[in-house]
């Protein structure tokens, strides 16, 4: 992983929680799905992606995130987001209406509550 | 004898203008000062004196006598005045005989006679070339002829006068005539030569006192001897001879004729008085012996001094001659003995310059040796080659050891080379005139196996037809020269390729780098330097020293710094950069010393962060103020210490607008200059404020650097400047791993610029994805550039991305999102998509005013 961005795996029950640090372009994202993919499990019923301290993503990102989605979707997975108020980059993420396929928690608890 | 005694006659009229009636008649012999009249005159009274003493000797009735001096007198009065004085002689001879003859008939005729004999006389001299010195037997035989036959006429006229004129009896006439002939006779040969050499005496050269001596004593014998011999009655008149002979030999003609005369006149007038041996007998036998005596005299007198005049001439010639032949042989000798000078000087020269010329050979062949270069010539016609001493040698042969044909030169040539040097000679013989062979390179096995590279050059010549007729050229073995060349050249390259050719464009921060290879004939060395662009914005210098030269430290050098690279990528703090650095040199089994200095600048905070391995310090040169070295930091030298304590880091602010400067050993070392004066006089200079930091570099190195550059040098300078208030430009490469960085500027300059959080987001957003569509889209798979130009106008933030590459039409699968969000973050967007590449531009107003 370079050092733009820097991810962080916790394993909570049938949660997977991934932590990421820093920033995301094109110049890592291929990298950051590989390592997402890689680190949700199968019996993982939902995959929370916080993005509290992500400063930057782009595009490329944005892609990484629909296509997780969508294949974690079509494996029965959930997967939630968490954007808080505050960071620059929800703007953006709603531009995109990535709200409309994945859950933009502003919370952690949120996300990681079950509904 | 008197110089001009050899002379030739005067021919042709004497000085004094003698009358032109006399012009034509030779020796004219005479004093020009007498006229004719006079010399008549002169001549008839001489003749007529000398005339009446000789009477005094008669013997015949008052007539005949046996000595007639007038004879003589008139032959050379006619010798020395010429014909025309006849008149004198004749009128002389008339009043002589007229007293004496029965009648003027009679004397008349005997005048006559008396007169046209002597004229016979000297007419028949001049006729046979007489000379008056009488110096030759043949002038002596002449005169004495000339009388013997010139006298009949007188004698016979005057005989037959007397007869006529009864004077005589008839029966008288033979002895009377006897008497008158050998009278007229003896009167030339004993006067005339007296006469003519008075003219001799006057003209004779000084004679020494012995000489005069003699001659008195001489004639003085002489003239007692004949008195003796004609008065005594013994028969020895013969002892007279010798003593005229002795005149005649020692005087010549000067002492013959006047002892003669002498003689005779003696001899006559005892005669006339009845003396000695010569008063008995009858007339005639008196005058025989008379006659005979005064004849042997006459003879033995002039006849004998003419022939030893002629035989002393003869031998002054033979001298003169001699002499001449000497001086002739002694000039000859001169000019042989200056020729063989100049001969010899010309041998030596000849010797000398041979010298020389072998010397030079000498020196030649030992240039030749020394510098590995050997000549040959090529006579083509003869196909005869010839080789220097050295030319052997590089073939591995012994000097001259065989004669050469151009197969056998050729002999050692690598087949493959052999075919390019046939193909030149060929294309020259071909163009037939005088032209330099292409140099050629090409290889021999020498005798001893080794390969060796010859460097060929030539000249080939033609006769006046074009024909072939000589090569003539040179050979160099370089193969030393082309190895260490081809060794400096790799060394060369592989430094120039390991340092980086380019500095990166970092916005915000000024970098300048300058390396100064040792001179060319040091091999290079191992000074490095790079600057590294780090992820998280920052920025990496590095500068080392690798100790030693050519391949060995270059490529160490090269190690070193892909290594520092990897570690500065990976690794954030200098200390552990450089620990990691010293690792990989240990674990590399790389022995050799090498210093290094890696420094971390962050643009955002303004600070350094470094690590120094034995590397002369750093130095900080601040806007305004004094320049300090960043001694802190210090370790060892990397491979120094086996196991160090651990490297150790120190941190500095840099201000913008203040500058960091590296640099190696090479700036500050110099022979009999301390480190540490070198280091303060690096200080003094960096004090010069130098605009930018070109001008910076370059001034440092021309005033510490003088011409000799015996070490190499590096230079590695970065200035931070500040963004605010400037618009920013930034020339990416056309890559996704700079946008991290490019992202960095952007966020302070809109910092800067007094955008927000959000604001700084969005802007930096949008542009993050114009340049990611430019990476995508625009080059495919070439190279290329993005460049990004921020500017702030009033309160709006303009942007404007540019690329040159031409725009893909395909989307990525699952993309496009990039434009969506460019218009979401952004007031305004506007693409311009063209042949020379794409444009965007934006605008987003901030919300606070554009600050100061």
């Amino acid at each position: 992983m370079s050092e733009l961005a820097r991810l962080d795996v916790e394993r909570r029950d049938s949660l997977c929680l991934i932590r990421v640090h820093g920033e995301v372009d094109m110049s890592n994202a291929d990298e950051l799905a590989s390592a997402m993919e890689g680190a949700v499990p199968n019996d993982a019923a939902r995959l929370v992606v916080d993005l509290s301290h992500t400063i930057y993503l782009d595009s490329a990102g944005l892609r990484v995130l629909f296509v997780l989605a969508a294949r974690l979707g079509a494996r029965r997975q959930e997967m939630r987001l968490v954007v808080p108020e505050e960071s620059p980059i929800r703007s953006a993420l709603e531009l995109t209406g990535l709200a409309t396929v994945v859950p933009l928690e502003r919370h952690l608890e949120d996300a990681l509550a079950t509904s | 004898m008197e110089p001009g005694a050899a002379q030739d006659r005067v021919i042709g009229p004497s000085r004094g203008a003698v009358p032109s009636r006399h012009a034509g008649r030779r020796t004219t012999v005479g004093p020009g000062l007498l006229t004719p009249a006079t010399k008549m005159l002169l001549v008839a009274v001489v003749y007529y004196l000398a005339a009446r003493l000789s009477l005094r000797l008669a013997l015949v009735e008052e007539n005949v006598t046996p000595l007639w001096p007038p004879t003589g007198i008139a032959v050379v009065a006619f010798l020395w005045f010429g014909r025309g004085v006849w008149p004198g002689v004749a009128l002389a001879a008339l009043l002589v005989n007229l007293p004496i003859s029965t009648s003027a008939l009679p004397a008349a005729a005997t005048a006559a006679g008396n007169s046209l004999a002597p004229l016979a006389a000297a007419h028949l001299l001049t006729r046979v070339g007489f000379r008056p010195e009488i110096d030759r037997l043949r002038d002596a035989v002449a005169i004495v002829l000339a009388a013997l036959s010139s006298m009949l006429i007188s004698a016979s006229v005057g005989t037959g006068a007397l007869v006529l004129s009864d004077a005589i009896p008839g029966s008288d006439f033979g002895p009377a005539w006897a008497v008158w002939w050998a009278g007229d006779a003896m009167g030339v040969l004993v006067v005339a030569p007296f006469l003519l050499t008075l003219r001799l005496l006057r003209r004779g050269a000084r004679a020494s006192w012995a000489r005069r001596w003699e001659a008195v004593g001489l004639f003085a014998l002489i003239t007692v001897v004949t008195l003796v011999v004609v008065r005594t009655e013994l028969r020895i008149l013969f002892l007279v001879l010798p003593l005229v002979g002795w005149a005649a030999w020692r005087f010549q003609q000067r002492g013959a004729a006047p002892a003669a005369l002498l003689v005779s006149s003696m001899a006559t007038w005892a005669v006339a008085r009845d003396f000695g041996p010569l008063s008995e007998g009858t007339l005639l036998e008196r005058m025989i012996t008379l006659q005979a005596f005064n004849a042997t005299v006459a003879f033995t007198s002039f006849v004998f001094a003419a022939v030893v005049a002629e035989r002393m001439r003869a031998r002054e010639a033979l001298e003169r001659s001699a002499g001449e032949l000497e001086d002739r042989v002694r000039r000859r000798t001169s000019e042989l003995s200056g020729a063989n000078e100049q001969l010899a000087c010309e041998v030596a020269e000849r010797k000398e310059t041979e010298a020389m010329l072998r010397e030079r050979e000498r020196q030649l062949a030992e240039a030749q040796h020394v510098a590995r270069v050997g000549s040959w010539e090529w006579m083509i016609p003869q196909n005869r080659v010839t080789w220097s001493d050295e030319m052997y040698r590089i073939h591995g042969y012994g000097p001259q050891q065989f004669p050469l044909t151009f197969e056998k030169a050729v002999e050692r040539v690598v087949k493959e080379d052999l075919g390019r040097i046939r193909r030149n000679v060929e294309a020259v013989v071909r163009e037939r005139r005088d032209q330099d062979l292409p140099d050629i390179e090409y290889r021999i096995v020498r005798t001893d196996g080794a390969v060796r590279v010859l460097l060929g050059r030539g000249k080939f010549q033609v006769g006046p037809a074009g024909e072939p007729l000589r090569m003539v050229g040179t050979v160099q073995d370089v193969t030393d020269t082309k190895r260490a060349e081809r060794e400096h050249r790799i060394a060369e390259t592989l430094q120039r390729s390991l340092l980086p050719d380019r500095l990166p464009e970092i916005p915000g921060v000024l970098l300048a780098a300058r390396y100064v290879p040792a001179g060319s004939e040091v091999q290079v060395g191992g000074d490095w330097y790079d600057v590294v662009p780090l992820p998280s914005g920052q920025v990496g210098l590095a500068i080392g020293d690798v100790a030693g030269h050519g391949l060995r430290a270059a490529s160490t050098m090269g190690q070193l710094r892909m290594a520092l690279r990897a570690s500065a990528l990976d690794e954030d703090s200098p200390a552990t950069v450089v620990h990691r650095v010293h690792r990989l040199l240990e674990r590399l089994d790389l022995y050799e010393m090498a210093t290094l200095v890696y420094v971390v600048f962050d643009p955002d905070t303004g600070t350094i962060r470094y690590a120094n391995a034995g590397h002369p310090p750093p130095m900080l040169i601040p806007e305004d103020g004094e320049a300090r070295y960043l001694e802190e930091g210090l370790a060892p030298p990397l491979g120094a210490a086996r196991r160090p304590d651990g490297y150790v880091e120190a941190a500095a602010v840099l201000p913008a607008g203040s500058t960091i400067l590296l640099y190696t050993d090479g700036l500050v070392e110099r022979r009999g200059v301390s480190l540490r004066e070198g280091l303060d006089r690096l200080k003094t200079e960096a004090a010069a404020a130098a605009p930018d930091l070109d001008s910076l570099c370059d001034h440092l190195l021309a005033s510490l650097v003088g011409d000799e550059v015996s070490d190499d040098i590096a230079l590695l300078a970065l200035r931070p400047v500040p963004l605010k208030g400037q618009s920013l430009h930034i020339r990416l490469p056309a890559e996704p791993h700079v946008l991290g960085r490019a992202r960095q500027t952007l966020r302070r300059w809109l910092r800067e610029a007094g955008a927000d959080a959000q604001e700084i987001h969005d802007v930096v957003l949008a542009c993050g994805e114009a340049c990611a569509n430019a990476i995508q889209h625009a080059y495919g798979a070439r190279e290329g550039y993005v460049e990004v130009h921020l500017d702030m106008d009033q309160g709006e933030v303009r942007v404007t991305v540019r690329d040159s590459g031409s725009w893909r039409s395909t989307a990525p699968p699952g993309g496009g999102r990039g434009m969506e969000l460019m218009r979401g973050m952004m007031d305004e967007v506007a693409v311009e998509r063209g042949p020379e590449g794409t444009v965007v531009r934006m605008r987003r107003k901030l919300r606070e005013g554009a600050p100061v």
